[in-house]
């Protein structure tokens, strides 16, 4: 782009570093990625060995055959759409109404509520603890054992609280109470219009926490057909490890099954890390636009 | 501001105290409902003969599972509920997430009432056996399993195996007492052998160094490039206890010599040829360069690519690809300067923490008679081949001799279709007649190779022993420090980093670490399991 004052030498230099700086952040970031791809569909030896490092080699689609054959994969992803949906759901219907309610000045209690959320975020209660209850409550092996516990992030609370008060006037909450409005209706016919990007903000920081757990999945659940995808891929790229870490005596048939299964994971890991990141990667760009305008709002409104 | 602090102080109490509270409430219950260890459905259970139960019951078992398939739709399972009326609900866990998992069962209380394939450790059964959460089954036994009681019987060795010093048995091993290989041995590569015109494989260290050198000059793979490694291993992990039985050491930490004297491994002078031997290999060029930052994966391409003369694996065509055949010969453990060698560290025969009962079972005389079928010929044949028809039949029943039934597909993973036991290690016993009639051209080449070249020299390193709880603390925290001591100083050793002039001076540093009192403890262990005879 042209500009009207003439660059100065020093404007120059400035300006070639920052090219040079970027490009280096681009290739760091992109690399990565590059890699996966090409690794996906390349011959695994060639990746094992090293000689496959940027551009595919020995090309095979034999690993997205393979995860495309696997009914423990689409079980695994089908699993996780519904509690990343699912979730994602229960947590901004709690997480919207507390952020509301806490960014109101004339909430009573506002302060002693909200000591008590920050409670929380310093002392948890410790895995077995938790695991008590989440069996007593008699959610063990259940989908709502990955939802619930988690279902208000005291520090997405925090985020939209802030949201609200920055962007939510207090005058516009008078003006409708001058008309008659109700709370309830305050919030849902103005408030949430108006908070567009925050939600979309929260669902996506939720929706992904969903997508990538495997902890209380790990934890919680019994059941392979109930297992989210991260889990299935954490048994194939874990198993991968375990065959040559392994100390004590072994048994010939269980060094046979690990390394059957360390040649399966060699061909299909990489196929599944794209298979499984790609929903979230495709997502992001929609997304996006709230992001730019969330951070526009406050600096450009003045 | 002052006011806001007190606020927080008063919330931070108040939330304290109800945290503290809510503990006390939760424990209380969960200690009431222990049931009582003599169990009602006693009378349901049938002494002898199927079905154990006349009344069907259901037990919750946990177990390892390679994740192959829904344990419940199993023909196995199936089999055994019809046969036993016993059903099991299953509380498994991935290989890799198992340990885990069983640490969170023991902490929380919510047992299972049988854990299979659990692979309890040994400090697991002390501790939650003495606690009483494992139910002793030396009566259960006597009374309820005359497979396992004939096998203990006639084995007293694997009773005082399995007995922890409090005198009781809380758990059921795997025993396979045809067992050789500790891990798996290491092999030459049959082309490479067969390029050099090696009609005799090496017998000594030395003539190793000189295979491995030809190896490396004479271009074995024929591809006309020095691209030979001649010797290869993840980390020496995977080839240490094999190469140490060349200079007379039996295991990679402890072991009891010919003369019942415990040795802490590092410090013994065999320990010393060895690395003195492997930093000559490495000095010379004969040994990868990538040893200590490689990945098994890695190691496995190269074994691909043709490039390996002498590595380690369970099977040399895991690492080289393709079938498997007797081209690749085993290796035979060299003789070194050390008198007494070579010596070869043999499998104990029996994996213990395969199977234990807990105090949340209601029919442990059930439960007991229902794993003692997997101890007798019948139940083992079940559970490692799967039922009559779908990979195998009886050509001469009366002989126990069977044939091969042809599947599609991979056998091994067609069969864990059909069977928990795999990729695990499960309760039982390995019969040899399970397998009769159905062994192939290979595995007979191994058990010919392991009877020519291991057995000569075999001795189990080390018997499986129980430490106290005292014990067992006091070994982790030497061996805490030790344990990275030791690997760090062999790598430095072998690459050269640290010269062996200084052998003395790390022989010292380890004794102040504590090295002789780990032989102290461990011999103490080991006169007791000899008095028990």
């Amino acid at each position: 782009m042209p500009s009207a004052v003439k660059e100065s030498r020093g404007d120059r230099w400035f300006l070639l570093f920052n090219y040079m700086y970027l490009l280096f952040a681009l290739v760091i970031v992109l690399y990565p990625l590059v890699y996966i791809i090409s690794a996906s569909i390349s011959d695994p030896r060639y990746v094992s060995s090293g000689e496959m490092w940027l551009l595919p080699k020995g090309i095979t689609f034999e690993g997205y055959a393979r995860v495309f054959e696997n009914s423990k994969i689409w079980t695994g992803y089908k699993n996780t759409i519904i509690y990343a949906l699912v979730g994602t759901a229960v947590n901004l219907l709690v997480t919207m109404p507390a952020a509301y309610a806490l960014s109101r000045k004339d909430f009573v209690g506002r302060g002693f509520f909200m000591g008590m959320f920050l409670v929380t975020m310093f002392f948890g209660g410790g895995l077995v603890p938790s695991y008590l209850l989440v069996k007593d409550l008699g959610m063990v092996n259940s989908m709502w054992a990955l939802i619930l516990p988690g279902a208000a992030s005291i520090w997405n609370i925090i985020v939209a609280r802030t949201f609200f008060q920055s962007t939510i006037p207090r005058e516009l909450q008078e003006a409708a109470h001058i008309d008659g409005c109700t709370n309830l209706r305050l919030f849902m016919k103005i408030v949430l219009p108006l908070s567009l990007p925050i939600i979309a903000v929260m669902a996506l920081f939720y929706g992904v926490g969903h997508w990538n757990s495997y902890f209380s999945a790990m934890i919680y659940l019994n059941e392979e057909a109930k297992y989210p995808l991260q889990m299935i891929l954490r048994q194939i790229l874990v198993l991968q490890e375990m065959g040559s870490e392994m100390t004590g005596p072994v048994s010939g048939e269980v060094a046979q099954a690990l390394a059957n299964k360390a040649d399966v994971a060699a061909l299909v890991k990489y196929a599944v890390i794209i298979v499984s990141t790609l929903p979230v990667i495709a997502v992001y760009p929609f997304l996006q636009r709230y992001f730019v305008q969330g951070v526009m709002i406050g600096s450009v409104k003045g | 501001m002052r006011g806001l602090k007190r606020k927080w102080a008063i919330i931070l109490t108040f939330s304290m105290l109800f945290s503290v509270l809510a503990a006390c409430a939760s424990s209380s219950p969960s200690t009431s409902e222990q049931p009582e260890a003599g169990s009602a459905t006693g009378s349901n259970v049938n002494k002898e003969g199927f079905p154990i139960v006349n009344e069907p019951i259901t037990l919750t078992m946990m177990a390892k599972d390679a994740g192959m398939k829904n344990w419940n739709e199993m023909p196995v399972i199936q089999e055994m509920e019809k046969l036993t009326g016993i059903k099991f609900d299953f509380r498994n866990a991935p290989l890799d997430s198992f340990d885990t998992k069983k640490n969170l069962v023991f902490a929380s209380g919510d047992y299972p009432d049988v854990f299979y394939a659990a692979e309890l450790t040994q400090d697991e059964e002390v501790r939650y056996g003495g606690q009483g959460v494992l139910v002793p089954l030396e009566d259960l036994i006597d009374e309820y399993a005359p497979n396992i009681k004939k096998i203990l019987d006639e084995n007293p060795e694997i009773r005082k195996s399995i007995t922890t010093p409090d005198g009781h048995i809380y758990s059921l091993p795997r025993i396979d007492l045809s067992a050789v290989w500790y891990r798996g041995p290491m092999w030459y590569n049959g082309e490479f052998l067969k390029a050099l015109n090696m009609d005799k494989i090496p017998e000594t260290t030395e003539e190793l160094y000189t295979y491995l050198k030809r190896v490396k000059e004479e271009d074995p793979n024929g591809n006309g490039q020095a691209d030979e490694i001649p010797f290869s291993s993840v980390k020496l992990d995977d080839v240490r206890m094999f190469m140490l039985g060349w200079w007379g050491i039996y295991g990679e930490v402890i072991y009891a010599d010919k003369n019942h004297k415990v040795n802490y491994t590092p410090m013994q002078e065999g320990y010393k040829g060895y690395l003195t031997f492997l930093n000559r290999l490495w000095n010379d060029g004969l040994m990868d360069k990538e040893t200590f930052s490689q990945t098994d994966d890695q190691k496995k391409s190269k074994g691909k690519n043709n490039q390996l003369a002498i590595f380690s694996d369970f099977h040399p065509y895991f690492t080289l690809g393709g079938d498997p055949n007797p081209e690749d010969e085993m290796m035979k453990p060299l003789k070194s300067e050390i008198a007494d060698s070579p010596v070869y560290g043999k499998h104990p025969g029996l994996s213990r923490g395969a199977f234990a009962i807990t105090n949340s079972n209601k029919a442990p005389e059930a439960t007991m008679r229902w794993i003692d079928y997997l101890y007798s010929y019948e139940g083992a044949v079940l559970f490692d081949l799967g039922p009559e028809g779908m990979l195998w039949k009886y050509t001469d029943k009366d002989n126990r001799v069977k044939e091969t039934v042809p599947v599609e597909g991979d056998r091994e993973e067609f069969r864990a279709t059909l069977t928990p036991n795999y990729g695990i290690v499960t309760p039982g016993i390995v019969n040899n007649d399970v397998q009769k009639g159905l062994k192939t051209d290979y595995d007979e080449f191994l058990i010919k190779e392991n009877e020519e070249k291991l057995l000569p020299y075999a001795k189990v390193p080390y018997p499986l022993v129980y430490l106290t709880a005292e014990e067992t603390e006091e070994i982790s925290k030497l061996r805490s420090d030790l344990d990275t001591y030791v690997k760090q100083m062999e790598a430095k050793f072998v690459i050269g980093q640290e010269p062996l002039t200084n052998w003395d001076a790390y022989v010292e540093q380890i004794k102040k670490m504590g090295g002789e009192r780990i032989e102290e403890i461990y011999q103490a262990a080991y006169d007791r399991w000899n008095q028990n005879q």
